[in-house]
């Protein structure tokens, strides 16, 4: 086969977030919960951090599972990291999924470049499901979810590195 | 900050329960009756196999996923003084663990004939494998999963199989023999609800459903009901099933440290049942070596492969050598895996009928009984979930 009938049978990258899925309502959130999307809603992502031991956190929880310190903060982080695993989902589950021929999709957990361990569960846009691979280099970008725009989504670009 | 898990190692329910009747319903697509029937017949019939009637049960284990309560169901089985219930959280996690729970009641001499149940419409019903949900999350694990896909129990599961097939080299061919294995087993067994044989072709071919999860990985969504009776070894002596008594020897639960959002756990490719395993181990005083079959929840076939590792039949890694050709796995093998074809194949009832299936390995009447060994102790465990729980039991 070649190059570039190998691309042709590769399914086509994600574009942007899904949409018509479940998303959460700003107006319900626990408190300990807003900082996130109170951040994406600024242009940051920004990550929970325990204000005495500094150890980040996600999920956001009331207490920092280290030290049990119940202060914290949210801090921008770079957005930077690497796909820790990852599935690639052929099957909708959910109508909007279906109706709107949105699969495949991916969804991957994202480690951060700030701290071992400290991930977030995504999308990667721009590059087929075929190609995704554990450990590849990518960055964040903030984008408005398409059914209701003040909930803004991080979702990741591969990143040349 | 605690750093170390305390061992808990007392074990205070050794041989003190024995499981004394197994009953099921036939298991469907579409039962075409209520769950609070579909309980009331399996628990009938366990204790028929017992040989008591259901008005003398006077304890009842259930799942808090159940929606058959104590109050509806002692009325359905004319129970006239219910002395001990109690309800197990979550789903693959309480099969195994409601029968510690049944045996610690029975010790505690809470109630002498504990019924542990699970009866569902998981199929003609609600089922679990669709995205579900409010359409606005007011918060919690789903509001940093959903919005992104990851919305059905493969989603979160598949992000461990990934993990552990790139840590240790597994391939979905290795998942593949597990299945033909559980399959194989169900050929064998009247009441499994697929029991096609298939081979390893079949399921490589077959449909993708979440990358790396081809659809013959995963278990059966299904309508039907379990039961388990229990009492004291001293009772069972009078019951039917006297001449083969089976005895719960040791049962633990655990969690990892991450149980409301589970891919957010710190390594994927280790199960959290790896602190189930040592409690149970410790408590039991027995290991690996002394288990004659295994009875694993197989919410999807890789779990298989994780489970033979965390309870260290093999070591880290080694799983996919062990289960490739399947020989090994077989009923007829080294370490027959799910006799009755498991949840991928006979049914899906959040692991009861996988103690049920340890019961009629050890009474002997299996339909995929090991021809060249006698079989005297299983271990019947949860895999990687929110929670789990493990059960041995032996010949008495």
């Amino acid at each position: 086969m070649t190059q570039e009938r190998e691309q042709a049978a590769k399914s086509r990258p994600m574009t942007a977030p899904l949409e018509g899925v479940p998303l959460p309502d700003l107006e319900l959130l626990p408190d300990y919960e807003r900082g996130f999307w109170e951040g994406t809603r600024s242009g940051e992502l920004r990550i929970q951090q325990c204000s005495d031991c500094s150890v980040f956190r996600h999920l956001p929880m009331p207490m920092c599972p280290q030290c049990s310190s119940l202060d914290y903060g949210w801090t921008k982080v770079s957005g930077r990291g690497f796909v820790y695993s990852y599935v690639i989902v052929r099957h909708p589950v959910h109508p909007a999924i279906a109706e709107r021929e949105q699969v495949p999709y991916n969804v991957c957990m994202i480690e951060l470049e700030e701290q071992d361990g400290l991930r977030i569960c995504s999308n990667v846009l721009e590059v087929a499901p075929e190609d995704i691979r554990i450990d590849m280099p990518v960055r964040v970008t903030l984008v408005p979810a398409a059914d209701e725009p003040d909930v803004v989504l991080p979702v990741f670009l591969p990143s040349l590195q | 900050m605690v750093q170390t898990i305390i061992p808990a190692d007392t074990n205070g329910i050794r041989d003190k329960a024995a499981i004394v009747g197994i009953g099921e319903t036939e298991f469907s697509w579409n039962s075409g009756r209520s769950e609070i029937q579909l309980a009331s017949e399996a628990i009938k019939a366990a204790c028929d196999d017992a040989g008591i009637a259901p008005q003398e049960i006077d304890g009842l284990v259930r799942y808090d996923m159940e929606s058959n309560h104590e109050t509806l169901l002692t009325q359905s089985l004319g129970i006239k003084n219910l002395r001990h219930w109690e309800s197990v959280s979550y789903g693959g996690g309480a099969g195994n663990a409601t029968v510690g729970h049944a045996a610690a009641a029975i010790a505690a001499g809470f109630a002498n004939y504990v019924v542990c149940f699970r009866a569902a419409n998981l199929r003609s019903g609600m089922r679990l494998g669709r995205a579900r949900g409010p359409e606005r999350i007011a918060g919690g694990a789903q509001g940093f999963a959903a919005p992104w896909g990851c919305m059905a129990p493969a989603h979160h599961f598949g992000m461990f199989v990934r993990r552990y097939m790139h840590q240790y080299g597994a391939t979905s061919r290795h998942f593949g023999w597990v299945a033909v294995t559980l399959r194989e087993h169900a050929s064998r067994n009247p009441r499994a609800l697929r029991r096609d044989p298939i081979t390893i072709d079949d399921h490589q071919n077959s449909r993708m459903v979440v990358d790396p999860l081809h659809v013959l990985d995963f278990c059966q969504e299904n309508d039907g009901a379990a039961a388990i009776v229990m009492t004291t070894p001293e009772r069972a002596r009078e019951l039917r099933h006297s001449g083969t008594p089976t005895l719960v020897e040791a049962a633990a639960q655990g969690s990892g440290p991450r149980n409301d959002g589970i891919i957010y756990r710190p390594d994927l490719a280790v199960a959290e049942s790896e602190n189930t395993a040592r409690d149970l181990w410790a408590r039991a005083r027995l290991d690996a070596r002394d288990m004659d079959a295994l009875m694993f929840y197989d919410h999807f076939t890789p779990f298989c492969l994780i489970n033979l590792e965390t309870y260290g039949f093999v070591p880290p890694g080694e799983a996919k050598d062990f289960v490739e050709g399947g020989q090994n796995i077989r009923f007829d093998g080294q370490l027959p895996i799910n006799t009755h074809g498991g949840n991928h194949s006979e049914a899906y009832i959040h692991g009861l009928t996988h103690v049920q299936e340890g019961v009629r390995l050890i009474r002997g009447i299996s339909t995929a009984q090991p021809p060249s060994k006698t079989i005297n102790r299983v271990l019947s465990c949860s895999s990687t979930a929110q929670l789990s729980g493990a059960v041995i039991i032996r010949r008495g």
